[in-house]
């Protein structure tokens, strides 16, 4: 995705700052609304936390105050796929959350009634039946969570197709283009920018990790942080793992691609920070990741290793996401920070574009106002 | 091996020349050692030999070779040295850490300085038929000659660019074989009075070229210098070649094509320095076509810009074996030195410093003969795979640039290109080719991609072995945290 | 072709190559016997069904991958051949596409 998209245009309606997973949502529902986007990336689309993660979209895993959201999201991320033939690898394969002790047992007995409080039902599976349904979990799995909404995505297809497809609505997407001021232009903003400025009536910054460095422009401190999350990529194994596999403390994400190389993750923690862009593996972490797949899909001992690294995420100090009107900044607007933003992105890009073009949004999004942080 | 608490003066990986000469000089300094190679037997690629199953005939006299090597392995027998076959170490993960991956013995590996001797890999060079059973890399063939002692085929071409063709044909007439032609891409007979008082300078060395090329004459071999091969041909296994002139740009001649019958096609396109760990702790590389492409950036005492971290021989740029065993001397004379300081350190290491620049002239007079033509693209056809492990084809990177994708995520992205089993050791140099050519640059223009671990692909359950403290659970990061810095 | 001379090899044995018998020496590696036997192409690609075969000789290429006693990926450069081995060429690990 080097493409650099052109020159900087020097008028938009919007212009969106981030080409991840939420900007480029967020700039394809708006230009579906008639809008005039520009996507400003500082590197390349697709370049950072959207292209590093792990391409899961599980909704057992996500706390009761973003269900509604994700689930709109999975619908999105559906028809992305088959009503705007963007691929995406995406497939609803359904995913097993997984328990491996007496103690583990009860927590997710009580995810699952909260899941089904909010109306998300999933299916008790343990034992000898757990076993059939899923021959390649290990012994030491005592309980599963079966939720057919869970699905995989691959982010490598998703970027380039998403790219694409928002150009072709019309919006463009300029890489290599590092906001470095946000300032008042009469009533609207000037957006300053690697090779020249664009002014636009709205500004939403989905800048994930580097949000906070933009709204501090703006003389608005939020609490955003970044985790760096490891990943690691396994050489191709005969199609085995038929599920999307999360654990109930939170400690693994893990999956099979149709190609058989083997994702693992979990939000373990390896070591860099935003400002300088150095993000590199954390040994011990990395063992404790693997030893925990391992322990979970036994078969996975057997594989190699090809690939790990490292890719930040942007997070607010609740965890929750940040949407919608920056505090006291008429026309800028924030869509950022959600922890799993990947799998919410769709629907967050949606809502964003409602609440610019009709000042409202169909799913209750109050919970992640900005103002929550600003007093 | 358990694991962190193991820790040594000097950590050397690789059991190649550089890596047994650095452990050897270490250890005459008085200095711990151990010695991290991912081979069964140690030696690298250039020292292989017979498994000790192949008893030497009564009748064979101890070689000159054998009995080189044999002084080379007298260090693992050293009381200071500690030898760890089929271990890889995969990463750096900090400042003097090794992480090695060796079944049950997995684990880390501390060290006072780190001596990097992984030497090299052939470059890949792209044509049509490379990839058919039955052609093998120039290294390839080395190695089952030296350590199998088979050759697999009755009529052999060698084809490609560097000095090594000549030392495999002749091998291969050694062995009995037919070969049909020595195929080198540079026009050395035209070089060679410009080359030979640089050349002069190792008469060993000089010698033994002259003895490949004298064998060759006597087997009738023909020896198209300024030609390369353009394709090999074949039904399931090589048959034959095709092979033309190429000039110093990579034009080819097809208009005065030839071509051979052979079972075998030995290709060798010069070596590519194996730098994934250095690359992995850091270390700045500079760009030198003439060393292999990417080298490793190094002091006067071979030393990377990460500090206490060394490289040595061919992993930090290609200058073959005399070259690798004098500066695997050096680095170690330099950490013992450092670390000591030892009497005679510094007397030692102004002595190989002089070794090492005369052996230096020599290589300048084979890198002047060998310059290989700027690139080997134009023998890409549409069909041409560019990407073994995921069989990529030329036409499909062709396709990524004429829909305006043409850096290098979009391509990855698309084709999987690079993401393979080999890591991109063996489509990696070409992609970076073919994004020079079409972003008008030259090749060392073109960023490297971002380094990961592991720097080979390790078995994940080889890592559960390692003794470390049980995890301290993250929370789960889907609920709130305290904000950090 | 093996060479002859400045070496004895030990005691032959045979191990399988898709059903095939093939002889080997103690030492000599899975590439090694089954190239000794003439048996260039090892297996076919998942994507294309091209044949391929030993090509860097050094581990680091997994051309040569062949499926050993039921164990799918293993380098016949770096594994040593034993009496009564069982190596296929397939099937490849991972799917067609991908």
């Amino acid at each position: 995705m080097s493409e650099a998209g052109g020159p900087l245009p020097t008028r938009a309606d919007v212009v969106v700052v981030g080409a991840g997973i939420i900007g480029l949502c967020t700039a394809l529902h708006l230009a579906r609304r008639g809008r005039s986007v520009a996507v400003l990336e500082r590197g390349e689309p697709w370049g950072e936390s959207s292209g590093a993660n792990a391409g899961t979209l599980s909704l057992q895993v996500k706390r009761a105050e973003v269900l509604a959201l994700t689930r709109r999201a999975i619908a999105l991320w559906t028809e992305m796929q088959e009503g705007l033939g963007i691929a995406c690898g995406f497939a609803r394969i359904g995913g097993l959350r997984v328990a491996t002790s007496e103690r583990e047992c009860a927590a997710l007995r009580r995810v699952q009634a909260e899941l089904a409080a909010h109306g998300v039902e999933t299916e008790w599976h343990e034992g000898a039946a757990l076993h059939a349904l899923a021959p390649w979990l290990g012994p030491g799995v005592r309980a599963a969570t079966l939720c057919d909404w869970d699905s995989m995505s691959n982010p490598l297809l998703v970027g380039h197709g998403l790219v694409a497809a928002v150009r072709r609505s019309g919006a463009a997407v300029i890489a290599n283009a590092p906001v470095c001021a946000i300032e008042p232009a009469g009533d609207a903003w000037r957006v300053g920018a690697a090779g020249g400025a664009v002014a636009a009536g709205a500004v939403v910054i989905a800048a994930g990790a580097w949000s906070g460095a933009l709204t501090a422009m703006l003389d608005v401190a939020l609490p955003l942080a970044a985790d760096v999350n490891m990943l690691t990529i396994t050489e191709p194994a005969p199609a085995l793992i038929d599920r999307i596999v999360t654990h109930v403390g939170g400690i693994l994400s893990l999956k099979q691609y149709p190609n058989g190389t083997c994702m693992i993750g979990g939000g373990w923690q390896g070591r860099g920070d935003v400002r300088s862009g150095r993000r590199e593996i954390e040994h011990e972490n990395l063992v404790h990741n693997l030893r925990i797949a391992a322990q979970v899909v036994p078969a996975l001992a057997h594989l190699r290793m090809v690939r790990s690294w490292a890719g930040f995420e942007g997070v607010a100090a609740d965890a929750l996401p940040v949407f919608g009107r920056l505090p006291g900044r008429t026309g800028i607007y924030i869509n950022a920070c959600a922890r799993g933003g990947y799998s919410q992105g769709p629907a967050l890009g949606e809502q964003m574009a409602e609440l610019i073009a009709a000042g409202r949004t169909s799913l209750d999004m109050r919970p992640f106002d900005p103002s929550r942080f600003v007093n | 091996m358990s694991t962190v608490d193991v820790a040594v003066d000097v950590a050397v990986v690789g059991a190649g020349p550089a890596g047994l000469a650095a452990a050897a000089e270490a250890a005459a300094f008085g200095l711990s050692v151990a010695i991290v190679d991912d081979n069964p037997r140690p030696g690298g690629q250039y020292y292989r030999h017979p498994p000790p199953a192949f008893r030497p005939a009564a009748a064979a006299p101890a070689d000159k070779e054998r009995r080189r090597r044999e002084a080379a392995f007298a260090v693992l027998a050293h009381p200071e040295v500690k030898y760890l076959p089929n271990a890889t170490a995969w990463n750096l993960p900090e400042p003097g850490v090794l992480a090695i991956a060796a079944g049950e013995r997995s684990g880390r590996l501390a060290a006072r300085a780190i001596v990097v001797a992984a030497g090299a890999h052939d470059r890949p060079a792209a044509f049509p038929g490379w990839t058919l059973p039955g052609v093998v890399s120039a290294g390839g063939m080395q190695n089952l000659f030296k350590s199998q002692l088979i050759v697999p085929g009755t009529r052999a071409v060698v084809a490609g660019n560097g000095p090594l063709l000549f030392l495999i044909a002749s091998n291969l007439v050694r062995a009995g074989l037919r070969v049909e032609a020595l195929v080198e891409a540079a026009p050395i007979g035209v070089r060679l009075p410009a080359a030979l008082p640089l050349l002069a300078w190792s008469p060993r060395l000089l010698g033994a070229a002259l003895s490949y090329r004298a064998a060759l004459s006597r087997a009738r071999a023909n020896v198209l210098a300024g030609w390369s091969v353009t394709e090999a041909h074949g039904n399931g296994a090589v048959e034959g070649v095709t092979v033309a002139p190429i000039d110093g740009n990579g034009r080819v001649d097809a208009s005065r094509a030839r071509r051979f019958a052979c079972d075998l096609l030995v290709t060798g396109f010069g070596l590519v320095p194996s730098v994934e760990l250095p690359r992995l702790a850091g270390a700045v590389l500079d760009y030198d076509r003439r060393r292999g492409g990417w080298t490793v950036r190094r002091d006067r005492n071979l030393e990377t810009t990460v500090p206490g971290l060394y490289v040595v021989g061919d992993g930090a740029c290609i200058g073959g074996v005399d070259l690798a065993e004098v500066e695997g001397r050096i680095a170690a004379a330099a950490i013992a030195d450092r670390l000591g300081p030892q009497p005679g350190a510094r007397a030692r290491r102004a002595d190989l410093l002089a070794r090492r620049a005369r052996q230096d002239r020599f290589r300048r007079g084979i890198e002047l003969l060998f310059a290989p033509p700027g690139d080997f693209l134009a023998l890409l056809t549409p069909e041409t795979v560019v990407c073994r492990c995921e069989d990529v084809t030329f036409a499909e990177l062709e396709a990524c640039r004429a829909e305006g994708a043409a850096g290098a995520a979009a391509i990855k992205a698309r084709t999987r290109m690079t993401m393979g089993r080999c890591q991109g050791r063996y489509c990696a140099p070409t992609l970076a080719q073919f994004l020079a050519r079409a972003g008008g640059v030259d090749v060392a223009a073109v960023p490297m991609p971002r380094p990961r671990a592991p720097a080979r692909p390790v078995v994940l359950g080889d890592l559960a072995h390692e003794a470390i403290a049980p995890p301290v659970l993250p929370d789960d990061p889907h609920l709130p945290r305290a904000p950090r810095a | 072709m093996r060479v002859k001379g400045g070496v004895e090899r030990g005691e032959a044995f045979e191990f399988r190559f898709d059903g095939d018998v093939v002889t080997a020496f103690p030492g000599e590696t899975v590439a090694g016997a089954l190239l000794a036997a003439g048996r260039r192409g090892l297996r076919r690609t998942a994507r294309l069904g091209m044949a391929r075969g030993f090509y860097c000789g050094m581990g680091l290429c997994w051309e040569c991958r062949v499926v050993i006693d039921g164990r799918p990926a293993q380098r016949a450069c770096m594994v040593e051949a034993r009496p009564g081995m069982r190596v296929e060429s397939g099937p490849d690990a991972g799917a067609a596409e991908g």
